[in-house]
């Protein structure tokens, strides 16, 4: 069931489930492009993440009601199934200033941290926090680690940190609570752009260590 | 030319912002008090996407090298008239001096201030450090060029005061609940609006981190989801946190209710120390309330 509440007076949120999981995020996805496509009166602009996606509206055009009432019109018509795009590299130097305490939480090497945090395809579920910032999955639960417990007051563009079973990238020199692991030069985000940002939510990407 | 010859505390340009760009993690950003920013743009006759100045705190010292209309509005400069329409004469020069009562003041220039559009807008957005014309907030010695001025002429008297919202607290600040709501116990909400929130020092544009003495929220965790301006966010250990203009789009932390834009102009104001009364609302108030502030911009002086 999905469940439909107000963010605010412009703006619905619609909650397909409650999990990170890639078949929720199809479904996501698949909402985001139907109403794309048949643009209900009044819909601004779309936000999905995860599980769930913001719809911002023109309350001068439609109302909170009638917007959802357009929505859940099409629970049980779409077609969830993602298409997979290629896997993109992402050059990955593994020397983030974490990794020795990573590799001693997980009871692992450096390098088996490094192997394992390679070793796997990961799917962006979400651009979200600050520009560019990818939020992909799933990490093994053998690298699962908390995230630190007072965050940084800057993380360098193109960090790569995990936390929980969860990996990220940091697009822009922002704070940050994760572990970071390594570091990449790929360009995630450039303001003059179109898109601005590398990844979406659907994408995925593979981190290949450089020296 | 305009030369910054002090910059103030935290002065940024700022126009309506980027809005739609969530998607890939840049908040909509825009001038914090949305109404001053209109208010001070209609003065000296802008259209109201014209780009500004916004300070904080205490404001800038800045030199006309040029005849000029400015005004000032939202938070008191303790300088300069507020609300009005200043004639500036070739080679002087506007100093706004400390700020109070409000947090930020507004300086609209007539042809607004003309720096790069990025991403659609001339917004200095300090999550990514890019826009605003230098991709920080502006500095002393930096210049500041103007547009061409529009069709519009100034106002020639006030911005009348039965048209501004209040410019100190308490603020009473309407939320519509949700949307996490239920990740709460079933009485939080009325225990909040009960509750007299207090601003501490931890505020800027991405949001306003509020004491609630005696109130202990304790929210479920959620799965993290898009977040909007107005949010008022429940951290772990009962912190509340009201994103603002620059918030992250998305966010871990439930939101127990979401204040309504109206009412966003009003937090912007909003001082440490102050107190915030939150009150639930319907959507029907809502509007009403979007109504009445908007129906104050159209009225002929």
């Amino acid at each position: 069931m999905w469940q439909v509440a107000p963010a605010g007076d412009r703006a619905l949120l619609v909650r397909l489930g409650h999990a990170i999981d890639p078949e929720l995020l199809g479904e996501v996805l698949a909402l985001d492009s139907a109403l794309g496509n048949r643009r209900p009166a009044g819909l601004v602009s779309t936000v999905p993440a995860y599980a769930s996606l913001l719809c911002y509206y023109d309350p001068g055009v439609t109302d909170a009601a009638r917007l959802e009432a357009s929505i859940l019109q099409l629970e049980g018509h779409i077609d969830a199934a993602m298409s997979l795009g290629s896997v993109v590299d992402v050059p990955t130097r593994y020397d983030g200033p974490d990794l020795a305490s990573v590799a001693l939480q997980t009871n692992l090497t450096p390098a088996g941290v490094i192997e394992m945090h390679a070793g796997r395809e990961y799917l962006v579920y979400c651009v979200g926090f600050a520009p560019g910032f990818t939020y992909c999955g799933a990490l093994p639960d053998q690298l699962s680690v908390p995230r630190l417990a007072s965050p940084r007051l800057r993380v360098a563009a193109g960090s790569i940190g995990i936390a929980g079973r969860q990996t990220g990238v940091y697009a822009v020199e922002s704070p940050g609570g994760w572990n970071l692991i390594g570091r990449t030069t790929l360009q995630l985000f450039d303001p003059a752009a179109d898109p601005p940002v590398r990844f979406k939510p659907g994408d995925r990407l593979r981190f290949i260590p450089t020296s | 030319m305009i030369e910054v010859v002090d910059a103030g505390h935290w002065t940024t340009v700022q126009d309506r912002g980027r809005p739609g760009l969530e998607r890939f993690g840049i908040p909509a950003g825009g001038a914090a008090d949305w109404f001053a920013a209109v208010v001070a743009n209609r003065i000296v006759g802008n259209p109201q996407d014209a780009a500004l100045l916004e300070c904080t705190a205490a404001g800038p010292t800045l030199r006309f090298d040029a005849d000029a209309v400015a005004a000032l509005t939202g938070g008191h400069s303790t300088r300069a008239a507020n609300w009005q329409p200043l004639r500036i004469t070739r080679g002087s020069s506007l100093a706004v001096g400390t700020i109070a009562p409000g947090l930020r003041t507004y300086i609209a220039v007539r042809g607004g201030i003309d720096v790069p559009l990025v991403l659609g807008s001339r917004s200095f957005c300090q999550r990514g450090n890019f826009g605003g014309g230098f991709g920080r907030p502006v500095q002393r010695g930096d210049a500041l060029a103007t547009g061409r001025p529009g069709e519009q002429e100034p106002l020639s008297a006030p911005w009348p005061e039965s048209h501004r919202l209040p410019a100190r607290g308490p603020w009473e600040v309407r939320v519509i609940p949700g949307p996490q709501l239920n990740a709460f116990p079933e009485d939080a909400l009325q225990r909040l609006t009960a509750t007299a929130c207090r601003v501490t020092p931890e505020i800027d544009r991405m949001g306003l981190r509020l004491a609630t003495p005696g109130l202990r929220l304790q929210p479920h965790e959620i799965v993290t989801m898009p977040m909007t301006a107005g949010a008022i966010q429940v951290t772990p250990s009962g912190g509340l946190i009201v994103l603002h203009v620059d918030h992250q789009s998305t966010g871990g932390y439930p939101a127990i209710g979401t204040v309504i834009n109206a009412d966003l102009a009003l937090l912007a104001q909003a001082r440490p120390g102050d107190t915030v009364r939150f009150r639930s609302v319907d959507q029907a108030e809502a509007v009403r309330a979007w109504r009445r502030v908007t129906g104050w911009l159209e009225f002929d002086l």
